[in-house]
């Protein structure tokens, strides 16, 4: 079997699955992203092999790539509607509430002008995140009205229309800490708390989290390995919180990141993810 | 494998197994480079990418 992981940013976990593809005797290469061009008005035809493991970290150059490696036939995970979809936080919303997972209750305010009515029906504080992106960037926990109209006034000095609409979410009052799973199919590999740095109340790793990990109730797993699978299924990283009604589903992720993860666990996460992959694999 | 940053100039180490594309940071200034090419036992590097808007998981 032949596997490409293709990438823009090296990093751990693009390393992590070549090295266990290599151990399982698979034929893997990593290909940077970047160095690719596709001639889109032709047929089939990648070079690519059997699978391509799509680890790229931007967000649209993975879309983009995804799109036109199943254009031409490849088999990608995760598959173009699962990327459009996690990648895109309105999106996520709307499928893990459409399909009963419980996940905060969200607005989403078309102009500066409804965002004030948005966080008045939820109630302050409530959480303002960009529609794209991730590691908690640009995410704020809002107080007040004063606050929330500073923040929106940054926004509509930003040249990017997609600036100028807004998702207002629910702020859910949690411990300092949030549930990253790693899903591979429909296993849950790992499942780990995240607890926020000091000086934050974000507890992406990528921002310092600590994870330690846990073993979920099985209804907590079944919620995870349900919103996997409602948003398409493949390799992902569904992220939850404790909140007072109970657990919330709040994101999941498309390329997900698992060294944190992989630090609080005693098997081999990557190793997992490549024997997933493997086996979905068509001969 | 050493090689300079060109913010800098301070010698820069590249892990002998550095494979293209691995992100190496410069330890005087912190900027980030990215191996282009390791030819000869040397290795190349350019300028990292920086974070964009869409970039995470």
């Amino acid at each position: 079997m032949k596997a490409s992981i293709t990438f823009d940013r090296l990093r751990w976990e693009e390393k992590a699955l070549k090295d266990e593809a290599d151990s399982m005797g698979i034929e893997a290469s990593l290909v940077d992203a970047k160095a690719l061009i596709f001639d889109i008005s032709k047929g089939n035809g990648h070079g690519l092999g059997d699978v391509v493991v799509q680890r790229c970290i931007s967000h649209y150059r993975s879309l983009f790539l995804t799109r036109m490696l199943e254009g031409a036939g490849a088999q990608v995970v995760n598959r173009y509607e699962v990327a459009d979809l996690c990648g895109n936080k309105l999106a996520t919303t709307m499928a893990l509430a459409k399909a009963g997972v419980p996940t905060p209750r969200t607005f989403v305010a078309l102009s500066s002008e409804m965002v004030e009515k948005a966080a008045e029906e939820l109630g302050f504080p409530v959480v303002l995140k960009p529609f794209v992106g991730s590691w908690g960037r640009m995410v704020s926990v809002i107080r007040d009205k004063p606050t929330l109209q500073s923040i929106v006034e940054l926004r509509e000095e930003l040249p990017n229309p997609v600036e100028h609409m807004y998702y207002v979410q629910e702020y859910i009052q949690r411990p300092p800490r949030d549930i990253r799973a790693v899903v591979a199919g429909t296993e849950l590999v790992a499942c780990v708390y995240r607890y926020a740095p000091e000086g934050d109340w974000r507890t992406n790793v990528a921002r310092g989290g600590i994870s330690k990990a846990f073993t979920p109730t099985p209804e907590l797993k079944e919620m995870i390995l349900k919103a996997a699978m409602v948003v398409g299924g493949g390799v992902l990283g569904v992220d939850a919180m404790e909140g007072p009604k109970g657990h919330v589903v709040h994101e999941v992720n498309n390329t997900v990141e698992f060294k944190g993860a992989q630090s609080a666990v005693e098997w081999s996460i990557p190793k997992k993810i490549m024997e997933y992959i493997a086996s979905t694999v068509k001969r | 494998m050493e090689t300079r940053c060109s913010e800098c100039d301070a010698v820069i180490v590249v892990p002998t197994d550095a494979i293209v594309g691995e992100i190496v940071s410069c330890k005087d200034c912190g900027a980030e480079y990215e191996v282009a090419e390791i030819k000869g036992g040397e290795a190349v590097i350019k300028p990292a990418d920086q974070v964009e808007e869409d970039w995470g998981e």
